[in-house]
């Protein structure tokens, strides 16, 4: 799948909880579980594509779930059904098919990715939310269990989606969020010697391994985070190898 | 279709739209959007006597119509290059201009040489990365420019482009690297530019300071191509915030021979084929023959 650049039609762009958006556009697209696109939806100014995570895809549509963070969310978030906007993708690479049981742990808008990888490999979720849950229904339609923390105990246990998530048993994690939750989850799986596939974030310029701005150091190197991830093996970036 | 072809000294281009060095990887990254054989040449990531690492995180940081860097010149080292990487480039059917950085002349010499014994078409010095922690500018200064162009062209037979800082003293070191040999000058590498993050009250790159690209700079690079091509002989080499077809021709007519493109690829991915297409409708709407019938018209 090489990536290519498209417009797309908006479909729905709708806030499902407060600075949090569900973005829909209508359109062939394809991607693998944890790749992503680079989206813009404004001329010279920002400069740069904003990099998204796949939520959902469809036949005939695809959608991104986003939290309004800065200038490019925001215009992203203004953007009404039958505009156009951008799209770079299909990018990086994903999380590959997994041993089974397979756990997925997710926090905040972690869950975009998360959300893909449970709809095309299924599992067990682990959800955590800052305050109201959102989409867990969605959830619910592709996963064994689902299970919801949030930290002000609305519709879930009250804590960390690191209090309530277990690795035993499970032969595979996959994981996106925060980076506190996810040097946790490592820890917690390293224990267990649950393997650990995270999808992490960081800035871009051209989303397709050519400029190195996205590089990060690992264990074997410095890796791009736009090709060789966004999806890593968690002890490549924090095992003590 | 219009003839876009210019000379820049010993080589020919098919057209003068160059990918700048760093924002084109080696060639092949941009393959999926479009063919990079289209170019009239591809500028290699900056390439070292050692491999580097680069800077940690983060390396990138948006700023009103521009973008600082602070890449940290990652790279395999030229040994790798050579056998790995640069086979690759010369496949992709276009000028190939190695980008070349190094902390002291003797460095500058070490890899003139090995590309010396390559099928590399250009090599394209590089006087002005603001990144590497604890080097200077030696393109800001003329002395240091003329030591390090005549120490590499006296290690190797290739075409020579000596790629300036936009700051300092400009034109007495594009004046320095033609007598010493050099058969272009790029201008110009990055402004160095810095960001504070207020909540950690901490600059934001690890090295403080980075490299400002992007539409920002341009009419600064514009103004610094004009005086250069007044004052010195060889071509110049226009870079710094082209994104539309238009600023190339703005390059062309303040006298640049050629003009690269860095972050205009990331602003719009299909940068380059629509610049490389707009110089040719332009030529054709306008009957002109060539670009050299343009080329310095503003002085
Ligand atoms: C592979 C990948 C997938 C992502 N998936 C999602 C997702 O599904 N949902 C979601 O809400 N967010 C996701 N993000 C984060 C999202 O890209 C940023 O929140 C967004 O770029 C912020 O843009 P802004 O203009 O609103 O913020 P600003 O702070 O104004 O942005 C300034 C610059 O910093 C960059 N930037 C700021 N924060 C981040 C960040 N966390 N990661 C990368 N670049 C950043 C911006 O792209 C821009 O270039 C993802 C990031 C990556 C790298
Ligand atoms: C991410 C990035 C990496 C770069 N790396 C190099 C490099 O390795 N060597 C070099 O000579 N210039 C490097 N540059 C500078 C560009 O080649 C170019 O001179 C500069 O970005 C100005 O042009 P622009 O405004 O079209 O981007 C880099 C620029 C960027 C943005
Ligand atoms: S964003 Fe350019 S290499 Fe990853």
């Amino acid at each position: 799948m090489y990536p290519q650049l498209k417009r797309g039609e908006v479909v729905a762009n709708r806030e499902i909880a407060p600075g949090i958006f569900l973005l829909g556009v209508r359109g062939k697209f394809a991607a693998s579980p944890g790749q992503f696109y680079m989206l813009r939806a404004w001329e010279l100014d920002p400069p740069l594509f904003r990099p998204m995570s796949v939520f959902a895809l469809e036949e005939e549509a695809i959608s991104f779930l986003y939290e309004v963070r800065g200038r490019g969310t925001g215009i992203l978030s203004r953007l009404s059904p039958g505009e156009e906007l951008l799209l770079l993708g299909p990018l990086g690479r994903g999380w590959d098919p997994p041993a089974r049981p397979l756990a997925l742990v997710a926090g905040g808008t972690g869950i975009a990715p998360i959300h893909f990888a449970a709809q095309i490999y299924g599992g067990d979720a682990f959800l955590g939310f800052r305050g109201k849950p959102y989409l867990v229904e969605s959830f619910a339609d592709w996963c064994r269990a689902v299970y919801v923390a949030s930290e002000t105990g609305e519709g879930g246990t009250k804590g960390l989606v690191t209090e309530i998530f277990r690795p035993e048993g499970y032969r595979t994690c996959f994981a996106c969020g925060p980076e506190g939750m996810l040097r946790e989850l490592y820890r917690l799986c390293s224990e267990a010697g649950v393997p650990l596939f995270v999808s992490v974030e960081e800035r871009m310029a051209c989303g397709l391994g050519a400029c190195l701005g996205c590089a990060i150091l690992t264990s074997r190197g410095p890796r791009r985070v736009c090709a060789d991830g966004p999806v890593f093996p968690a002890e490549e970036l924090w095992g003590d190898g | 279709m219009a003839d876009l072809s210019v000379r820049i000294g010993e080589v020919a281009l098919k057209n003068p739209v160059i990918a700048a060095s760093g924002t084109f990887g080696f060639g092949a990254e941009y393959a999926p959007i479009f063919d990079p054989g289209i170019l009239g040449g591809i500028c290699s990531k900056g390439i070292t006597r050692e491999p580097r690492e680069g800077n940690p995180p983060p390396r990138l940081w948006e700023t009103p119509c521009g973008l600082l860097n602070s890449i940290g010149l990652e790279n395999p080292g030229i040994e790798a290059f050579v056998r790995e990487v640069l086979p690759r480039m010369l496949g992709l059917g276009t000028v190939v201009i190695v980008n070349i950085w190094g902390r002291e002349p003797e460095e500058y010499v070490y890899m003139a040489e090995r590309l010396d014994m390559t099928e590399a078409h250009v090599i394209e010095l590089n006087l002005s990365c603001p990144n590497v922690p604890g080097a200077g500018l030696p393109g800001a200064v003329p002395e240091k420019v003329a030591a390090i162009v005549a120490a590499a062209r006296a290690a190797c037979g290739k075409p020579l482009w000596a790629k300036l800082p936009p700051e300092g003293d400009l034109i007495g070191a594009a004046r320095a690297a033609a007598e010493a040999g050099a058969s272009a000058v790029t201008v110009a590498n990055t402004f160095r530019g810095m960001a504070i993050d207020i909540r950690s009250r901490r600059p934001v790159f690890s090295n403080v300071i980075g490299g400002l690209s992007g539409p920002a700079i341009k009419p600064l690079v514009l103004r610094a191509v004009y005086e250069v091509a007044k004052e010195v002989r060889v071509p110049v080499i226009g870079c710094g915030g082209i994104v539309g077809w238009e600023d190339a021709v703005e390059f062309i007519m303040a006298g640049a021979h050629a003009v690269q493109i860095g972050t205009g690829s990331f602003i719009d991915p299909l940068c380059i084929p629509k610049v490389i297409a707009g110089l040719g409708a332009f030529l054709e709407r306008e009957g002109i023959g060539s670009l050299e019938e343009v080329r310095g018209c503003a002085h």
